[in-house]
């Protein structure tokens, strides 16, 4: 930046000084490629760990502590480390941004395994089988099954795969003639499930894990509909290329699975254990 | 919604006050500086704040957040959610009270200055006797507006974990499947938190107009 430019500050482009200014302070944000943590960094100064507040029954806060599925994992996951855990707890915006620039090591949440979010950070085994599939007011006679979707608005949450998932929808709906209806996008689910229940909306399309336990909260206001997609997997998120945190990871979800705990804590948190999930899986979304 | 829930919410609106009052009670002199600066047109510094402030008033704060969240640990620079919180709420509302302290000292009669010049008085007694005392009254009511203002915009800094009234209500929606009652009871919290500050306004408002009365 030159002396003349600050001293004619009136005269000279105020849009360059304000372009070149901006460009100082981004230039090094940009230069500063995020990189992940190594497992001897992490056994060091200890493993960080994002989890969501909202996303029951897999992390929800109840009384002011975090529970759900994937907090009680947590819960042994500190017992088997052998180094320090701290747990930030956030909402789903910042979750995967965070792992992929390094703030977080993982993302103990259910991030469903897509290809896009392939690009960007690798995933553990699956935690659950987290099918699509509908959800609809109680005693909505008009939505008997998939078919009858034709045409209806949807509620979904804005930047999930669920949302990247409904092509897979409409593609359905074609094969019976019908089309995809109105999409509105919420930045999370009870703000959908809210519509849903107002009528604004009129099926709401998330995991059956997800819907299940809505189901059996909210018996009288809302009932489960059909599967709307093919396989789909949740699992815990690192950076990508992040192998060694991946391998214990995956090591310890295998010890889970092995004693017994895993299919424990899905039949508590999920109704039913998922015994046939793939060790890795490969999206074809 | 039990009574955890409530006390949840009354926890995230001592997050909510705590963190309003720490970025007000910053941004306030910060804001005032840089008015300064700029009034006094300072050389090389006026400028900068000048391009400071057009670029903080034009940034979204949910966006200062999380570029100041996960852009600062990549220049080396960890922070946690609430420094970070602090940190972007300091940043907008220093530029918007810069603007209003400003205008109030662009405003400020030229005679009166030269006045207090004349009979001896040095520059920062001028300003802290003759230009201090009336320009806190012409800007009070555009800062408390902006204050009220950096109140509502705090549900922006969950973005980042830090839990105020409104996650705290959102958590328990999210619990519950019934997002409608611990929405009533956010919006019950913030109304007298906004009422206070409004209040604390008309108090000074009323004691300045008393002891001008008296002089």
């Amino acid at each position: 930046m030159s002396k003349y430019a600050i001293a004619s500050w009136k005269s000279v482009s105020r849009r360059r000084l304000l372009g070149l200014l901006a460009a100082q302070l981004v230039a090094p944000v940009l230069a500063g490629k995020a990189r992940a943590a190594s497992m001897d960094e992490i056994k060091k100064r200890g493993l960080i760990v994002a989890t969501e507040d909202d996303f029951r029954p897999f992390e929800f806060v109840k009384d002011g502590a975090p529970t759900g599925f994937d907090n009680e994992m947590l819960a042994d996951l500190r017992k088997y480390a052998t180094f320090e855990i701290k747990q930030q707890i956030l909402p789903w915006t910042g979750i995967l941004a965070g792992v992929s620039t390094g703030k977080y090591d993982v993302a103990i949440t259910a991030a469903i395994i897509t290809k896009e979010r392939k690009k960007s950070l690798d995933f553990t085994s699956p935690i659950a089988d987290a099918t699509h599939y509908y959800v609809k007011r109680k005693g909505d006679s008009s939505i008997m099954s998939v078919k009858d979707l034709n045409g209806k608005t949807v509620g979904v949450q804005a930047g999930s795969a669920l949302l990247a998932r409904l092509p897979e929808l409409a593609t359905m709906l074609e094969k019976t003639g019908g089309r995809l209806g109105k999409v509105v996008e919420y930045t999370s689910y009870p703000e959908a499930y809210q519509d849903l229940a107002l009528g604004r909306v009129d099926y709401v399309v998330n995991t059956v894990i997800n819907l299940n336990a809505l189901v059996a909260e909210k018996p009288a206001v809302f009932e489960l509909g059909q599967a709307v997609s093919g396989k789909s997997f949740p699992a815990w998120a690192v950076a990508k290329g992040n192998k060694d945190l991946l391998d214990y990871l995956n090591g310890f979800i295998a010890k889970q699975k092995e004693n017994g705990r895993f299919a424990e804590l899905q039949k508590k948190w999920f109704g039913k254990s998922f015994p046939d999930l793939p060790v890795a899986f490969e999206p074809e979304f | 919604m039990t009574a955890s829930d409530i006390i949840a919410i009354l926890q995230g609106a001592v997050v909510t006050v705590t963190l309003s009052l720490v970025g007000i009670l910053i941004g306030l002199p910060i804001g005032l500086g840089l008015a300064l600066l700029r009034w006094g047109n300072v050389p090389v510094l006026a400028p900068i704040v000048a391009v400071y402030v057009s670029m903080l008033r034009a940034t979204p704060l949910v966006t200062l957040l999380l570029l100041l969240f996960f852009a600062l640990p990549n220049i080396g620079i960890e922070i946690d959610p609430i420094a970070a919180a602090i940190l972007a709420l300091v940043m907008n509302t220093a530029a918007f009270n810069c603007e209003v302290w400003r205008a109030a000292l662009m405003n400020f009669p030229k005679d009166q200055f030269e006045a207090a010049q004349s009979v001896g008085m040095r520059a920062a007694q001028r300003f802290r006797r003759i230009v201090l005392p009336q320009i806190v009254r012409v800007s009070l009511p555009g800062l408390v507006n902006e204050m009220s203002l950096l109140i509502k915009v705090t549900p922006v800094l969950a973005v980042v974990g830090v839990v105020d009234i409104t996650r705290a209500a959102v958590r328990i929606g999210a619990e519950t499947y019934e997002p409608l009652p611990p929405f009533l009871v956010a919006v019950a919290l913030y109304a007298p938190i906004v009422f206070f500050l409004v209040s604390l306004q008309r108090w000074i408002e009323r004691r300045q107009a008393a002891a001008e009365a008296a002089a």
